[in-house]
């Protein structure tokens, strides 16, 4: 069995009539890892989560060469149904995924659609509801609920069917930074809970720099880096268009280590970054 | 010295068609009766002619999906049937006949054209909707004419123009509302990043 969540073995993309968007990605995510998925815009970020989910190429179409596994088996030939049950996938624009009246309709559409019968929906539905911090709130109407809600509701229906692996795409492109943080302190909790494989997109790493373990950095189409985060950062850090969105954070720390030959810890905070600094340097202001 | 350049070969690609929609013509000729029957009940007499918006809805959904004969009917049967509770003609029921023969010709009229090679010709959707609605009052009224009795003038110089005239209202509304339904139903989902 396989330890990877998702795998990609030497998979190169092209929408129909279209240049190749993914090329030549040979690249693995960790089971139980929390992983970002940085790069440029026009990358192919947000390709590379459909391929999980295998809705490309086997939904869309196109062109394609070499495989994506998902939990060690070939999204070819599986129904993007069947990929779903163990895959949940939130794209960025989360208002379109949203398609019944209440809450409640929402979550138990999800498992409904996954083959669940309708006596056994009540209860993973409150379940749902409840582990993404709207408890009770099964007979809201949908525009009774804010736009952060409403993307925790999404994140509920994903979760209903317990997949292990969650791709979210930009989920907090949205959101105020209040609710960004508030979502990612949500998602961190549920991988934490069920040991789930997170993995996202986010251009503001400031937001995931507390969670995340691994990272994939993808520039025109292909993974420049990977691995765990202090790894893929440091690589990225030696691209000046990458290093651009790095966190700051990261950049100074970066910038020390290369300029002092030292080695800093990971800095998930300011205060990390405070504490060290003033251990290796007696003073946290440079 | 000569740098070696290293090239690797080129990768050949698997080509795969997109899945096909099996039910998108089901769900986008529900939406489009739906607001069809809104249009319908809320519209104005301008003149003694009121748009057949029924019969724009569906020249729009047939001319989207491409729909077989068969669905087509199907189509045209629920749009005779949503045309009925609120009919005040002398026979409600005729909307049924109307409706399946506007519906089978508006097919009639995409598939001919996509066989001729004209799918992107500009004014598909008008002569679409032109031809259903003149096919549907066509019947409609003829089946008035059978149940009144009226004489055949009365058919073809009274009624025909009528249907004619709201044929050309109906071209225009199927024209002017296919784009931003098709931008609506296609473009949505088939985003590229």
């Amino acid at each position: 069995m396989s330890n990877y969540a998702v795998e990609f073995k030497n998979f190169h993309y092209a929408y129909n009539g279209g240049e190749l968007v993914l090329k030549d990605i040979n690249v693995s995510v960790k089971e139980g890892s929390f992983t970002v998925l940085l790069g440029p815009s026009g990358a192919g970020k947000t390709t590379m989560c459909k391929a999980m989910a295998g809705i490309i190429p086997y939904y869309y179409g196109g062109r394609y060469a070499g495989s994506v596994e998902v939990l060690g088996e070939d999204t070819k030939g599986r129904r993007v149904s069947d990929i779903a049950m163990h895959l949940g996938l939130m794209l960025e624009d989360y208002e379109s995924q949203l398609v019944s009246l209440t809450a409640g309709e929402e979550v138990s559409f999800s498992l409904l659609n996954h083959g669940f019968p309708p006596e056994e929906v009540e209860e993973p539905t409150k379940k749902a509801l409840e582990d993404v911090g709207l408890p009770g709130r099964e007979n809201y109407q949908l525009d009774e609920l804010s736009g952060g809600q409403r993307q925790r509701l999404l994140l509920a229906s994903v979760l209903a069917v317990h997949p292990r692996v969650l791709v979210l795409d930009e989920p907090v492109s949205a959101m105020d930074p209040e609710g960004s943080v508030s979502l990612y302190k949500l998602l961190y909790k549920i991988h934490q809970k069920y040991n789930m494989t997170v993995i996202v997109v986010e251009h503001n790493l400031d937001y995931v720099l507390p969670y995340v373990t691994d990272m994939i950095v993808l520039q025109d189409g292909g993974v420049v880096a990977s691995g765990s985060f202090e790894e893929a950062a440091a690589a990225a850090y030696e691209d000046r268009e990458l290093r651009r969105i790095l966190p700051a954070l990261w950049q100074v720390k970066l910038n020390l280590e290369k300029r002092d030959g030292i080695h800093l810890g990971m800095w998930r905070n300011t205060k990390d970054a405070i504490v060290e600094l003033k251990e290796k340097y007696g003073r946290a202001e440079l | 010295m000569k740098e070696e350049q290293v090239f690797k070969p080129e990768v050949e690609l698997i080509e795969v068609p997109p899945a096909k929609d099996t039910h998108r013509w089901v769900a986008i000729t529900a939406l489009l009766l739906a607001i069809g029957v809104i249009l319908h009940t809320i519209s104005p007499n301008i003149g003694g002619v009121t748009p057949n918006w029924t019969i724009a809805m569906y020249s729009i959904t047939i001319g989207l999906t491409n729909p077989s004969f068969s669905q087509s009917l199907g189509i045209g049967f629920v749009a005779g049937l949503t045309l009925v509770p609120s009919s005040k003609s002398a026979f409600p029921l005729g909307n049924i006949a109307s409706e399946l023969t506007g519906a089978f010709v508006a097919a009639l009229v995409v598939k001919s054209m996509l066989k001729m090679g004209l799918a992107n010709f500009r004014f598909r959707p008008y002569l679409t909707g032109f031809l259903a609605t003149m096919a549907s009052g066509s019947v409609f009224t003829f089946i008035l004419k059978l149940i009144l009795s009226l004489p055949m003038h009365v058919y073809i110089y009274a009624m025909l123009p009528v249907v004619a005239t709201v044929a050309v209202l109906n071209g225009f509304i199927t024209q002017v509302l296919f784009a931003p339904a098709q931008k609506l139903f296609f473009i949505q989902g088939a985003r590229k990043k």
